[in-house]
């Protein structure tokens, strides 16, 4: 186990980015999995995807978000205010959801009770379409270039295809090893632990890269070498549904008595696609790459695309049950794990279904019950899965 | 063979059974505490005692509810549902579907034939629908829990509770009190709240008969009636002993397989 891995998925404040700030560097801050990053690499700044973890109080969230609304952009608005993210010099909101896009104007609204909440240089915000083909890749195009330009007037930097190229290049070789990592959980039996995975691929949103191939690849040389399997798991079992963090939860899930083997969630590996291609225009590539139609519940039209996806992957990973947790007041998940529940038990995949808040969990005995219960209820052996047909 | 036990430590009580040759032939019912190991004992020492032995009689005990993890007593820890699974289908062999109402929370339950989990679903964090709820309702009409479901049956004009919240409902219920409706209208309106909110939960799980009902609020007969009423099928009463014990029967017959095994 990393402990660098480990330290960088428990915490916001962080060893590494104080040295690349301490350095000159300049760190930017990101909410949402279709923000291409490497345009701020390429510029040769930090991109820190932001998280709400070790929220104890929403009173700041509350206070500028109605009731029924995700904790998840209330726990990062409350960071905001309570100064944990003093150490960006500029952040990006996009459109994730509706909930995240209004993070853009409460963030804006909480500094003007909150002097210095808001990042000193930069505060953008990033529209992105739900449609990923026609005029509306032809937009986003348009609008990561003028995210682009935003970033090269404000910064003064000089943003080339030749260091986007680079930028890619390098983001490339972290999906590779991400792909080697998630390989390596699908062997029965088990030789990482959900844990383990999970604190490397949340690591992957906040390190700076270098450091964190680094990491990446001694871990997954340490897990090939393992002589010794997982121990004790009675079942596998797969993750999906609302952004997560929560190492909590998967660590919670494991002492029941389960490996967690994969999951489809923000912060962890939702994006199996090709690699972004190194060649040609960036921006297009780029753009290409990150709006895509399956990743997220977000875009329109795509739900049988994601089963099909989120299907296949459950097979792979020889996952034997599948828990859907959602964020409470979380539309697009909750929603879409209805669907998925009714069509993953067509293709004889049990599934448990999980409304929690973002962050502390405050039902552990409640939750530890059902995820109980839920391994009791897989103990009889079960058919294969199959996968959603396409 | 020697004799087995299950004890259930709940969010409001804690229950244990003795069986022999997979006969109930003592049971205790203790309010729990703040320390489940403690209400645990409890409950133990008080069937213990009515069975007339001890401890060292039993050969194998399993642990279930939410406090099961701090039985000191116990061999291994079961979750409820399966708990009350087994439990119900021992009483009611033809039970394909159990509703269980305990006093934080509720499950429905989809059994097969030979009692195993087929799927499940609980409340989420919240007091409407679970034992809580009537237990506030009680205490606003000043009287005790247990008179709720045999006031309702008297009703011939039962109020109708705008809201499901315990918070919400509790100001509703003083709404009626003070516009001088019946006790036993206003007692038909919280149960049928409470059905309501549960019929709603059983219904996703698309519930194959036969339905029978476990946990404290099984008690309630005006609440089995209105949700039997609600969703248009017959519950099935447990008779042979308390509802609220069937946790830890299920338990107790868990340990009796393993008993066996061992």
């Amino acid at each position: 186990m990393s402990s660098i891995l480990s330290q960088a998925a428990r915490s916001i404040d962080l060893d590494p980015v104080r040295k690349f700030k301490e350095k000159g560097g300049t760190v930017i801050g990101y909410t949402c999995s279709f923000v291409p990053v490497e345009i701020f690499h390429a510029a040769g700044m930090l991109p820190i995807r932001l998280r709400g973890i070790n929220t104890e109080s929403l009173n700041i969230g509350d206070a500028y978000y109605g009731p029924f609304v995700c904790t998840f952009p209330k726990a990062l608005l409350q960071q905001a205010g309570q100064g944990s993210f003093k150490f960006l010099d500029g952040a990006v909101i996009s459109a994730g959801c509706d909930a995240m896009r209004r993070l853009d104007e409460c963030w804006r609204k909480m500094s003007e009770d909150v002097p210095g909440a808001l990042p000193p240089s930069w505060f953008y915000y990033l529209d992105v379409p739900h449609k990923p083909q026609g005029v509306a890749l032809e937009w986003y195009q348009s609008r990561i270039r003028k995210l682009i330009q935003a970033l090269e007037e404000k910064f003064g930097v000089h943003i080339t295809d030749e260091s986007l190229h680079l930028a890619i290049s390098k983001q490339n070789k972290v999906r590779t090893a991400l792909g080697e990592l998630a390989e390596l959980r699908c062997l029965e039996p088990a030789v990482v632990s959900g844990t383990e995975a999970f604190e490397a691929l949340i690591a992957r949103n906040v390190l700076p890269t270098d450091i964190y191939l680094e990491e990446l690849d001694r871990l997954i040389e340490e897990v090939k070498s393992r002589a010794e399997p997982v121990s004790g798991y009675r079942k596998r079992l797969f993750i999906t549904g609302s952004i997560c963090d929560d190492l909590e939860l998967v660590e919670q899930i494991e002492a029941a008595g389960a490996v967690v083997v994969g999951e489809t969630v923000c912060y962890g590996l939702r994006n199996t696609s090709p690699l972004v291609s190194d060649t040609g225009d960036p921006v297009a590539a780029l753009s290409a790459f990150y709006l895509s139609g399956s990743v997220c519940p977000r875009m329109f039209g795509y739900y049988p695309t994601r089963l099909v996806a989120i299907s296949g992957r459950i097979k792979r990973t020889q996952a034997q049950g599948v828990i859907m947790q959602n964020i409470r007041f979380c539309d697009l998940h909750g929603s879409e794990n209805g669907l998925l529940e009714r069509d993953l038990e067509k293709l004889d995949v049990p599934t448990l279904r999980i409304e929690k808040e973002y962050g502390a969990l405050t039902e552990k005995g409640r939750l530890r019950m059902r995820i109980d219960a839920f391994l009791e209820q897989l103990e009889k052996s079960r058919p294969p899965v199959q996968e959603a047909e396409g | 063979m020697r004799m087995v036990a299950g004890c259930d430590v709940g969010s409001l009580a804690t229950k244990a059974v003795i069986m022999e040759r997979r006969r109930v032939v003592a049971a205790a019912i203790v309010r729990s505490g703040p320390k489940p190991a403690a209400s645990a004992q409890a409950a133990m020492d008080q069937a213990l005692a009515q069975a007339g032995c001890g401890l060292s009689d039993i050969a194998y005990c399993v642990g279930t509810g939410y406090g099961r993890e701090k039985i000191s007593f116990m061999n291994e820890s079961l979750s409820e549902i399966s708990c009350h699974g087994k439990g119900a289908q021992f009483l009611v062999p033809s039970a394909r579907s159990v509703i269980d109402i305990g006093g934080q929370d509720c499950k429905v339950i989809r059994l097969d034939a030979k009692g195993s989990l087929v799927k499940f679903v609980t409340n989420d964090k919240c007091a409407s629908g679970t034992g809580r709820f009537l237990e506030v309702m009680a205490k606003v009409l000043n009287i005790a829990v247990a008179e709720l479901g045999e006031l309702a049956l008297k009703s011939r004009d039962p109020v109708t509770l705008a809201s499901m919240c315990t918070v919400w409902a509790q100001a509703d219920v003083i709404k009626h009190i003070n516009a001088r409706r019946p006790a036993e209208d206003i007692c038909a309106g919280v149960n049928a709240a409470m059905a309501n909110r549960v019929a709603m939960m059983a219904n996703a799980l698309q519930l194959e008969n036969d339905i029978c009902m476990t946990g404290g609020v099984a008690k309630n007969k005006g609440v089995v009636q209105a949700l039997g009423r609600i969703m248009g099928k017959r519950i099935k009463e447990i008779r042979q002993i308390d509802p609220q014990l069937v946790g830890a029967l299920g338990a107790a017959l868990f340990a009796s397989e393993k008993a066996t095994k061992n």
